[in-house]
């Protein structure tokens, strides 16, 4: 879902440069009123560092269409939103500059989807069911994190003047492809929830409030 | 937190084992799909420090494995320092 360099053109980069940017921007300031438990600063450098490892794992889908895993709603539920538009924004910037995976004029428009519309979506599916069963919100708040990001993605290269289809057919195709992928997302999003409720169940309670 | 770190290793001794299946399998993502069902190009103008998780002149799979220690170890940094500003 990583958007390269050639596919969107100079308005839309620029778009969603200074959206990304807004976000980040919003998400430190109301970060730093409240400050970082300083406690929680090498868990958060950790779990970043395990969504960047599990991005490089590339689930093998025969048949030539396969994804890999995200991670924006395992991050929305474990550290809350702000701090995971900030660990996503942080994979993204180095996936980019480091490795050449998403280009560097659609930076933007990857955080964006990725770093933001996928945390956001993911963490209010997840507050929104948590009360019924954890597991079970963690499943749609992976699957929704991983389908928002794509149709934000779908969104831009449609409306790309690059691209000869518009949004019609790429939202659609995006949304169709990442419905059925995102089910492994939902997975993995629910067994990481169900394994630290049962050994550390206080990490989960950090941000979300349940009861 | 040592389990935390275990479990990143874990993750990283995997990738070149992924990296190997995803090469049986002929590994694309939809969006890859759909440009070049359209024609459109990808223009990489900046291809990074480590193009796609390889390390220039080593072994494909021992660059992915680097390449995620590498990674691993540059996103901890950064989400550490970034946090580390904003500590209370």
């Amino acid at each position: 879902m990583h958007i390269p360099d050639g596919f969107l053109d100079l308005p839309l980069s620029a778009l969603t440069y200074a959206l990304a940017a807004a976000s980040i921007g919003l998400a430190v300031y109301l970060l730093e009123k409240k400050g970082v438990n300083e406690s929680r600063i090498p868990l958060l450098g950790v779990l970043a560092a395990a969504i960047f490892a599990a991005q490089m794992l590339n689930w093998p889908i025969p048949g030539g269409t396969s994804a890999h895993f995200v991670g924006s709603g395992v991050a929305a539920i474990l550290l809350g939103p702000l701090q995971a538009i900030l660990v996503m924004t942080s994979i993204l910037a180095v996936q980019t500059l480091v490795f050449g995976d998403g280009g560097l004029t659609a930076l933007g428009a990857n955080i964006l989807n990725m770093g933001v519309v996928g945390v956001i979506a993911a963490y209010l599916i997840y507050t929104l069911l948590a009360r019924r069963s954890r597991v079970a919100a963690a499943f749609l708040a992976g699957w929704f994190g991983a389908v928002s990001a794509a149709l934000a993605c779908g969104l831009e290269i449609g409306s790309s003047s690059i691209f000869a289809y518009n949004i019609w057919v790429t939202v659609p195709v995006m949304f169709i492809w990442h419905a059925l992928l995102g089910i492994v997302e939902g997975f993995v999003t629910s067994a990481t929830v169900a394994f630290l409720l049962k050994s550390r169940p206080e990490l989960l309670v950090g941000e979300v409030k349940i009861s | 937190m040592k389990r935390a770190f275990f479990i990143v290793a874990a993750l990283i001794i995997l990738t070149p084992l992924f990296a190997y299946a995803a090469e049986l399998v002929g590994y694309s993502e939809p969006l890859e799909n759909i440009a070049s069902n359209l024609g459109v190009e990808e223009t990489p103008f900046y291809k990074g420090i480590l193009p796609d998780y390889t390390i220039g002149g080593l072994d494909p799979y021992i660059g992915t494995l680097i390449s995620a220690v590498i990674g691993s170890a540059l996103v901890f940094l950064l989400v550490y320092g970034v946090s580390h500003i904003m500590r209370r």
